[in-house]
């Protein structure tokens, strides 16, 4: 590793100071002069035509500033999962209970809430679909009667309620089948699962005296905010300026435009300041979550290989494609090579709430189905799971699922680092007779995320450099950007500013999310950091009259490299630049993607169960990542630390509920969705692999998100070897292993042959 | 109607009107612009708008204002002295027990209160005194490792 004087550093936060005095400011926190509450009025109904809206009484209550309804704004579909199917209120009919239907301004919370009991909204009630496998039936009752007019759509296969379907396919999966040893088939489902961040949504927008918009989010996305809030009220993007406030916590919820439309419309319409603060249950019924997802995955074995997998999912969107379409389909592989592949995934519409995102939509399930599967074929074949593995594992040079070669990567030091550590492979006993032990791996796969990014710096009079980005701080991001533009100018971190930014003062940047802010945020700040390197040298070399090849930059100084106490520091340059013929000196660079890097882990948890009850507790739990550079190790390790901890949760205790038959959400609080708390947690350890990536800044990857895909399956794993009982259901609750251990029935049924068939026909 | 109440926040005593039915957590956060105590259910569950009240450890979300008419509260802004953070601010800072920052004045105050309960605290104990605090970004590892660096530090001063 070469040595660095700012990377492989844990230094404390940037933020770490305003955060633990209470000074940092989220969007509830703001208090405008002036400003109203909003409070929202929701469907009641699962499916139903509006046939009318009377607000009169409503806006008679003393203290009321302004109603809306779905009819106030433009008459415009809008999406934000590439399917524009949805309108920001409801405007004819209502597609899940808990969708936005009327918005109230008052003076207070207390009146707006009041007024909204004045409400008085006439419902017809139409038939509805709440399981995602009966909306894929021929004949079932279909959610959007006008899917193949939505902007966006494309195809028809599947079933009346599919509303996207991605596929992959290489090779002869036929042929690869025909000719295996062993053909292995499984079916699981994964739950329903709320992002848990701990800021409810919140937001407020003010209408400026020059007309503009100004709006304050609890954003990852300023600019996807902007854009989509922009095309809901009919505005141009110029008139709406967004300001990140603190992040709360979003881990994908807060992607994209969320409620800012409903204080923004009644900003307009009273002229006063208005605040929506989301309650934890409306985080619960109204914020798109994760939805049920079936996966089928069939694969073929020979000589000990995997030669062909064929896979089928089905993801329920719920009411709208509220985000993806869902990128599990190329992940039906797993972290392995494998030649002939038949991929296939299915989105589809049910009256739920609309599905989000959530640290890699779709790919946490897909690993659980994966890495159960891989378990399971392997015991089945009577080898080591581990050793099954890494025979498999995907290599360098090996093509990806889109094509590109696999560069250089860690997979199999990782798994290596986890076999020593844990003294793979050996077998857990219990002295207790009530209690077994047992000890499960998983394999993780993602890629380091790509998109457009862009950043500047600029060199101020005392030697200090202002760092500029449109990037929303999430998990210690500034910090680290912060980092890499000090390594690559050569100064110290206290000699880095980060600037406050809102859309208006930093230029366009993708969101923060999909583990793209270090791989690419933080290419476009070494870029940026090189530019300036490069004008800091010119301007020396011009003022010192020699060539810039003479000239150094580090320490603070633009030096002579052969007489290094001849130069200047990096104030002393700002200062004469000022006057220079190149002016100022700021150091700018824009990126629109990256190349194809993966990211690997490998996980490994020890369970007890008890017999008794089926109750789980995970006693240690181990992972090792390749992480290419650790820019921040303190930041890396509560990346992966904290992501574990998530996929305990949906491991073991997590479940949105939804009744059966209206689909509304049982379980709104965090009293009963069940989120890990200190006392249930093991102390996480983590293993820093670091292969260094050909592309990333200083060869870092990307590390956020595979840290939550492993624990469902290695818990899951460790439970058959403590056991011998395989579920297939997440989360893994006592009564689902109960039930396993008594012998019933757990299998997850799904008609795949009815998804072939529809393919088929299609054809 | 907002009736009269006074209660001594941070070592001021406060004198404020507020409705029968409002918390303390709305108090801090509405009447007296103290926002550094968060909302994050408003039932009991999160533990984020924790504070000192007569020195224990309470969820302001489900004490009403009124219930803590001449009380002492200590609330996160009032735990730094000018430019010199709480021992558990700094420990928080130093061993990277915050992310988002949400959960971090709720789990401080947890901390705060434990430390004046119980100066040495096993780690059971420091996952037990936080257990009514969630954090969804840090997975509770280095939250744990701040507390008992704080208690370990708080000790040295007394030592010292």
């Amino acid at each position: 590793m070469p040595e660095y004087t700012v990377l492989e550093h844990s230094h404390p936060r940037v933020d770490a100071w305003e955060k633990v005095t209470g000074q940092a400011t989220y969007a509830a926190d703001l208090h405008l002069p002036g400003m109203l509450a909003c409070k929202l009025l929701t469907s009641p109904r699962s499916h139903a035509r509006i046939v009318s809206i009377d607000t009169s009484r409503a806006e008679k209550l003393p203290g009321v500033r302004a109603v809306i309804t779905g009819k106030d704004f433009p008459n415009t579909h809008f999406g934000s999962g590439g399917l524009k199917d949805r309108y920001i209120m409801a405007r004819d009919e209502v597609y899940y209970i808990g969708e936005p239907v009327a918005a109230v301004a008052a003076d207070d919370e207390m009146t707006a809430q009041e007024a909204l009991e004045l409400i008085r909204v006439e419902y017809q009630d139409l038939p509805a679909v709440v399981s995602p496998l009966d909306a894929l039936k021929s004949g079932a009752t279909v959610v959007h009667s006008d899917l193949p007019k939505f902007e966006g759509y494309g195809f028809a296969a599947g079933g009346p309620n599919v509303c996207t379907l991605l596929d992959a396919d290489r090779g002869d999966v036929e042929q690869a089948f025909h000719e295996a040893d062993h053909i292995f088939e499984d079916t699981f489902r994964s739950q329903g699962i709320n992002q848990g961040f701990l800021e409810p949504m919140a937001c407020a927008a003010r209408v400026e005296p020059n007309g503009r918009l100004t709006v304050w989010a609890s954003t990852q996305g300023p600019y996807q905010v902007r854009a989509q809030l922009a095309g809901v009220l009919g505005m141009t993007i110029s008139n709406v300026k967004v300001i990140p406030m603190e992040l709360g916590g979003g881990f994908g919820a807060k992607l994209r435009l969320a409620f800012e439309a409903f204080p923004a419309l009644l900003a307009i319409k009273s002229g006063h300041p208005v605040k929506l603060v989301n309650t934890r249950e409306e985080a619960f019924t109204m914020n798109g979550p994760r939805l049920p997802t079936h996966i089928h995955l069939k694969t073929a074995v020979k000589d000990g290989r995997i030669t062909a997998r064929e896979a089928h999912s089905v993801f329920d969107v719920g009411a709208y494609l509220g985000a993806g379409p869902n990128s599990g389909v190329g992940h039906a592989l797993g972290a392995y090579h494998i030649p002939n592949f038949k991929l296939r995934s299915y989105g589809v519409y049910t009256n739920k709430l609309y599905v989000g995102s959530y640290r890699a939509s779709g790919v946490a399930d897909m690993t659980f189905a994966v890495e159960s599967h891989m378990d399971i074929i392997a015991h089945k074949l009577g080898v080591d799971p581990l050793d099954f593995r890494t025979i498999n594992a995907v290599k360098e040079g090996d093509q990806a699922v889109g094509g590109a070669r696999t560069p250089r990567n860690g997979l199999q030091e990782t798994i290596q680092a986890v076999k020593e550590r844990l003294g793979l492979p050996k077998k857990l006993t219990s002295d207790n007779p009530n209690e077994a032990r047992g000890v499960g791996v998983a394999l993780c796969e993602w890629r380091s995320g790509s998109g457009p990014s862009t950043a500047s710096i600029s060199v101020n009079e005392d030697g200090t450099v202002s760092l500029l980005t449109g990037s929303v701080d999430i998990s210690g991001s500034d910090t680290s950007l912060a980092q890499i533009a000090a390594e690559a100018l050569g100064v110290k971190m206290e000699q880095v500013i980060v600037a406050e930014r809102d859309t208006d003062l930093a230029p366009f940047t993708g969101p923060s999310g999909g583990s793209r802010i270090i791989y690419s945020q933080g290419k476009a700040v070494q870029m940026a950091a090189e530019d300036t390197r490069k004008k800091l040298i010119a301007l020396a070399a011009e003022r010192l009259k020699l060539s810039p090849e003479a000239l150094s930059c580090a320490g603070g100084r633009v030096y002579v490299q052969d007489n290094p106490p001849q130069g200047f520091t990096l104030g002393q340059l700002a200062r004469q630049s000022l006057t220079s013929k190149g002016g100022p000196i700021i150091g700018t660079a824009a990126l629109s993607s990256m190349p194809y890097t993966p990211v690997f882990c490998t996980h490994a948890a020890e369970v007890v169960v008890d017999k008794g009850t089926g109750q789980v507790r995970v006693t240690r739990y181990l992972q090792a990542q390749d992480v290419g550079v650790a820019i921040n190790p303190m930041s890396v390790e509560g990346q992966l630390e904290g992501g574990v901890v998530q996929g305990i949760g949906r491991a073991l205790t997590e479940e949105i509920q939804w009744d059966p038959n209206t689909g509304k959400v049982r379980n709104p609080s965090l009293a009963t969705y069940l989120m890990p708390l200190a006392v249930d947690m093991p102390q996480v350890e983590n293993i820093l692999i670091r292969v260094p990536s050909p592309d990333g800044p200083f060869g870092a990857r990307a590390v956020a998100e595979p840290p939550g895909f492993g624990p469902p399956a290695a818990i899951a794993n460790a439970i058959y070897d403590a056991v011998g009982v395989r579920i297939k259901d997440l989360p893994l609750s006592p009564e689902r292993v109960l039930a396993a251990l008594q012998g019933k029935d757990t299998e997850i049924k799904m008609d795949v042959e009815a998804l072939r068939r529809a393919e088929a026909g299609r054809g | 109607m907002k009736k009269p109440l006074q209660i001594t926040v941070n070592g001021e005593i406060r004198q404020f009107f507020a409705e029968p039915y409002c918390s303390l957590l709305d108090a801090l956060r509405d009447e007296l612009l103290l926002t550094g105590t968060k909302k994050g259910c408003d039932e009991g569950d999160c533990g984020a708008c924790t504070v000192l009240l007569n020195g224990q450890a309470v969820t302001s979300c489900l004490v009403l204002a009124h219930s803590a008419h001449d009380s002492q509260v200590t609330t996160v802004e009032g735990l730094a002295d000018h430019q010199k953070l709480h021992p558990v601010q700094q420990a928080f800072v130093d061993h990277g027990g915050l992310q988002c920052g949400f959960c971090t004045p709720g789990l401080i105050m947890s901390a705060v209160g434990l430390l004046q309960e119980n100066p040495n605290p096993t780690e059971e104990e420091v996952r037990f005194a936080i257990g009514g605090n969630l954090c969804r970004c840090t997975g509770y590892n280095k939250v744990v490792e701040a507390i008992l660096a704080a208690a370990q530090a708080m000790q040295n001063k007394l030592k010292a």
